[in-house]
């Protein structure tokens, strides 16, 4: 009996892994051309102001300045990602007349160093004229509040509505109606490698750009728009990307500034963003004022919930758009509920935009609804797995008008969890365990950047000696997506990882892809790989069977380099034998083929989803309100695992970066400025923060995914400041509903519940 | 951006006090950088000249004698006082101190004049140095100085130290028997600096089981290091039990002085000194009870 499996399921280390920690893998950070120029931008120092004047005259005539860009050697496009929407595509990148948050850029310098350009920024003069300024969303919706866009009455940037059953039926049924607000905090992404590129424009009049991004097509498409130049005289390469989390796959300043500058000069010039830059100027997760009302029978059967929220935009649309659509979506999940009502509302601010970032809007949903499950939980005096277990979705449940749910682990994720919480026994005082139960989608079915092609693609050669050239347009950004890619070729095409050589991060000779984010990377590129490796393995199964004679040529299949008949697998040939042959045979043609994927009819959302659930293991110090992780388990369903290693690296990423957002991270603001942009000041959980963290696989077969296989990362950061909360709650008796969770609101909560108990 | 400076090194103490001398106020010392350099990136510190006195090989020991005590150079690395074994068997707070203090990157090159003089209250050898009541030697060109450490720190970022004066040595007195010292920091973050720490010193009376002597200070409470003498003396003289612990802890957060900023409020950082105080005294009442080893 063969393997089911000779490549997948085996634990395989990052095929990047090496080059990267040996220092040999070149990011656009360290690319060095001759006659390069540094770049440095000026951004505005007021949160909402018109720019009457600027005077670049003084910054020019410094000895070593190249060349001074502002608004008006732009076409003066407002671009946007959401390029199906024109009202959607609202930021210039380089304000021409308005600014509208602390950061937001008006002129960049090109000089022989980066001190040098840094000098001349000071010498720009920039004549503002101060605007009143709004900050908050409850504020920037009320009548006569300062107005960010002439289109946006009442700054209203988006609305979204969902809606199915009868709600105000469902309320009326209930037995018991809860409401509570909630307030989900900012956070920032804090990639290890800033925002930079480097952009080289020749007088044949195209234009190369090495950058850090998420998405090389996006980069190159939007970059040709507000350029004017051709989407194929633009090239962007990627092969290296420091970390995305959502932060990378819009237009940046580095990529647009330092794209002008070598326009004007025909030289190379190279921007870089600095920390502070990164955290004033670029995006970062959607701050949400929650609403939700819940209905549900005293069994804790759920009959209707409603929800309203409101998020902080900041001052242009970004994916907010999004943001606004999957918090609602994801607000509903991962159970049944016979009826919901959403409404979002997207509010334009005067801070620094608000964005994608992992999790998209899930892990503020998440959150408020585990939250607010417990404390219903709570009232019935139901045991929370239990509340969760009764409304949890299924396989083949369909959320009227949105999704068509296939593969669902979720209950075998409950009955995991509650076996490992019931191991722990009693826990001592102060001690709490909380869970959160979680779904996400394995990349977006709608297509708002409104690409003609295929959403992704890739091409396969089979060369002389074996080994196959893959190329695909998905972007690794240290999630591990070329290893996943390189591990589903070599399955499907029946030889090792080491047999691929893969050729990614280059819009010249990749194909189009669009690009790591919304989880899609596994499922969508993972079907168009293992499609063009199915086709490829077709061509030399065909040589094959004209050696073999087999009766019917579906009988063959290649394994671990051995072309045999399924039924007979000692009858079979060296792989490396019969490409030698087949190519021999196409006159000398090396074997190509041609692998796509799009959905089609898979609902509004995502063609599958991930679903888990997380346990949170916290201490709470009664004197302090300091909590301490102690442990963090999760059982989580993503299909057919690819790589076992992958799906705990991402559940360990995740679990640091949601524990983050559930109590340490933050973006306090003062009148539209980030108090803390800095790595001191700006707390993100180092390693003697983690608990001890055990992932628990629950294995499905997802039909649409490739192997069955569906998203393993983004979704693990929609539980955790849930549990934690939950697990705060369970420790002390006290709901937090304002994230982050801090020992000082702890603090207060204890003191509030003592004063309470007196009375 | 850092702005552009005249770097000059010094090899010994005289020159470094020439070069002093001779650039007046227009200087800054840089030792082992590690705050100061932050500061220049970030253009808040901009000066003409930067001495360096990182290879000083006369400011770098660590010694111990049972008569006087123990005498640390001025550009001894935090990595130096962690690791050592004399420092370890005599001053053992030292050693839990630094093994929280910042990275391994930062203990290994930041040194402890360095930490003093650049006078962040929420620093962490401040407290505990004055716990352990330790003195520091300051010299000009002319002359040298000792003063308690007590009185080193002025206000945010501000020592004594005037133009052309440099921070020598730090030497602590020999712990009297019956005596334990303390030192916890309360942070979100471990190695982070504390959002409010506190270190307190106590020694017994010779018999019975009162108190004979008491420092408590509080670090990043108020503008520098501070004593709350109050608490203090609610100690001395007496024997501790629960009622007194309160009031101790009450008396510590009354005398502190903090300011709110985004890692907590005013009011949280006394709730903090209170509760710290409260477990440093309790801890340190406890260890200076037991039998010497």
């Amino acid at each position: 009996m063969m393997k089911k499996y000779s490549v997948i399921n085996t634990p395989i280390h990052n095929i990047d892994g090496i080059a990267k920690i040996t220092g040999r893998a070149e990011y656009a950070f360290d690319i060095k051309l001759p006659h390069m120029l540094y770049g440095k931008i000026l951004r505005s120092p007021y949160p909402h102001a018109k720019i009457l004047k600027i005077n670049t005259k003084k910054a020019e005539g410094l000895t070593g300045v190249k060349a001074v860009v502002t608004g008006k050697d732009t076409l003066g496009i407002k671009q946007g990602i959401w390029r199906r929407f024109k009202e959607l595509c609202d930021e210039e990148i380089l304000a021409r007349s308005k600014v509208r948050y602390i950061g937001e850029p008006v002129a960049a310098v090109a000089a022989v160093d980066e001190d040098t350009a840094e000098e001349a920024l000071d010498l720009i003069e920039v004549e503002y004229e101060s605007l009143p300024g709004v900050f908050g969303p409850l504020e920037a919706i009320k009548q006569g509040a300062p107005q960010l866009h002439e289109h946006a009455e009442r700054n209203i940037n988006v609305t979204r509505h969902i809606e199915w059953g009868d709600v105000d039926e469902g309320f009326k049924k209930a037995d018991h109606v809860r409401e509570d607000w909630f307030r989900c905090s900012s956070q920032h992404h804090v990639c290890m490698e800033t925002h930079n590129a480097v952009a080289s424009f020749t007088p044949d009049k195209k234009l190369t750009v090495w950058t850090s991004t998420q998405s090389h097509y996006y980069i190159q498409v939007l970059l040709s728009w507000v350029l004017g130049l051709r989407e194929n005289d633009v090239r962007v390469i990627s092969r290296y990307t420091g970390g995305g989390f959502g932060s990378k796959f819009e237009l940046d300043s580095a990529q647009f500034c330092s794209s002008l500058l070598s326009m004007k000069l025909f030289k190379p010039v190279k921007i870089i963003l600095t920390r502070e830059e990164e955290f004033m100027a670029t995006k970062r997760r959607t701050p949400m004022f929650y609403y939700l009302r819940t209905g549900v029978k005293k069994d804790g059967t759920f009959l209707a919930k409603e929800g309203r929220v409101f998020t902080e935009g900041g001052a242009y649309t970004s994916m907010g758009a999004t943001a606004l659509y999957l918090t609602g979506f994801f607000q509903a999940f991962p159970y049944v509920w016979p009826s919901y009502r959403y409404d979002g509302y997207r509010v334009y601010t005067n801070t620094a935009p608000t964005s994608a970032m992992r999790g998209f809007g899930a892990p503020q949903a998440t959150f408020c609804a585990e939250t607010q499950i417990d404390l219903i939980a709570n009232d019935l005096g139901i045991d929370p797995i239990k509340i969760r277990r009764k409304n949890a979705m299924y396989p083949g449940y369909e959320v009227p008008g949105q999704a068509t749910i296939q593969s669902c682990g979720l209950s075998q994720c409950l009955d995991k969890i509650e076996k490992w919480i019931k191991s722990q026994g009693k826990l001592p005082p102060n001690r709490g365990i909380g869970i959160a139960a979680y779904g996400f989608m394995s990349g977006g079915i709608f297509n708002w950047f409104d690409t003609p092609y295929a959403f992704s693609s890739a091409v396969i050669q089979v060369k002389i000696d074996g080994k196959v050239d893959l190329y695909i347009g998905s972007q690794d950004m240290g999630q591990g997506s070329n290893t996943t890619m390189t591990m589903i070729c070599a399955e499907e095409l029946g030889v090792q990882v080491e047999d691929i050589r893969l050729h990614m991060g280059d819009t010249e000779s990749c194909p189009v892809d669009l690009g790591a984010w919304g989880s899609r990377e596994t499922l969508m590129q993972g079907n168009a790989v293992k499609m063009a490796a199915a086709k490829a393995k077709q061509q030399i199964i065909e040589y094959a069977a004209a050696k073999l004679s087999p009766n019917i040529v579906y009988d063959l299949d290649i394994k671990d380099r051995w072309v045999h008949l399924i039924a007979r697998p000692e009858r079979g040939l060296s792989y490396y034998d019969v490409v030698k042959e087949a190519i021999r045979g196409k006159d000398g043609q090396p074997i190509i083929a041609r692998g796509h994927y799009t959905p089609h009819r898979k609902g509004m959302i995502s063609p599958a989803y991930s679903f888990g659930v997380q346990a949170v293991d916290a201490e709470v110090d009664p004197d302090t309100g300091k909590i301490t992780l102690k442990n963090c388990v999760t059982a989580h369903d993503c299909g057919q695992v690819i790589n076992p290693l992958g799906v705990k690296g991402q559940l360990e990423g995740a679990m640091a970066m949601a524990a983050g957002y559930g109590f340490t991270e933050d973006l306090p603001m003062d009148e539209g400025k980030i108090l803390n942009p800095n790595l001191v000041d700006y707390k993100v959980l180092r390693a003697t923060e983690m608990p001890e963290t055990k992932v628990i696989e629950v294995e499905t077969y997802e039909p649409e995914g490739p192997f069955g296989a569906k998203e393993a990362g983004e979704g693990l950061t929609n539980p955790t400041a849930g549990a934690l909360g939950n697990a705060v709650f369970h420790a002390t008796g006290l709901s937090i509903k304002n994230l982050p969770i801090t020992p000082e609101k702890v603090l207060e909560a204890l003191k509030e519940k003592k004063k309470e108990e007196k009375k | 951006m850092i702005r552009d400076f005249v770097y000059s090194k010094a090899k010994t103490v005289k020159e470094a006090l020439d070069l002093l001398e001779e650039h007046k106020e227009n200087y800054k010392i840089i030792c082992g950088g590690q705050s100061l350099l932050i500061l220049m990136r970030q253009g808040l510190v901009a000066p003409a000249n930067l001495i360096d006195i990182k290879s000083i090989e006369e400011l770098s020991y660590i010694n111990f004698k049972p008569k006087d005590g123990l005498k640390i150079g001025a550009a001894t690395t935090h990595s130096d006082i962690e690791k050592s074994s004399s420092v370890k068997k005599h001053y053992p707070v030292l050693v839990s101190m630094e093994k929280n203090l910042a990275s391994v990157q930062t203990r290994n090159w930041g040194t402890i004049g360095g930490n003093l003089a650049h006078g962040d209250p929420a620093g962490d050898p401040g407290p505990v140095f004055i716990a352990l009541n330790a003195t520091v030697k300051i010299a000009n060109s002319e002359r040298e100085r000792s003063i308690p450490l007590e009185e080193f720190f002025i206000d945010y970022f501000e020592t004594v130290l005037e133009d052309g004066e440099l921070l020598l040595e730090v030497q602590f007195p020999v712990v009297p028997p019956r005596t334990a010292t303390v030192y916890e920091k309360f942070n979100i973050i471990k190695n982070d600096q504390g959002i409010v720490s506190v270190a307190v010193s106590i020694t017994m009376e010779k018999k019975g089981s009162s108190c004979k002597d008491a420092r408590i200070v509080l670090g990043a409470a108020a503008s520098i290091p501070i004593r709350a003498k109050k608490a203090e003396k609610l100690l001395i003289g007496q024997k501790l039990n629960n009622g007194l612990l309160e009031k101790i802890g009450k008396r510590a957060s009354k005398e502190a002085d903090p300011v709110a900023d985004i890692h907590a409020s005013e009011e949280y950082r006394r709730h903090l000194v209170e509760a710290l105080t409260k477990r440093m005294v309790r801890k340190a009442w406890d260890q200076a009870r037991k039998p010497a080893r």
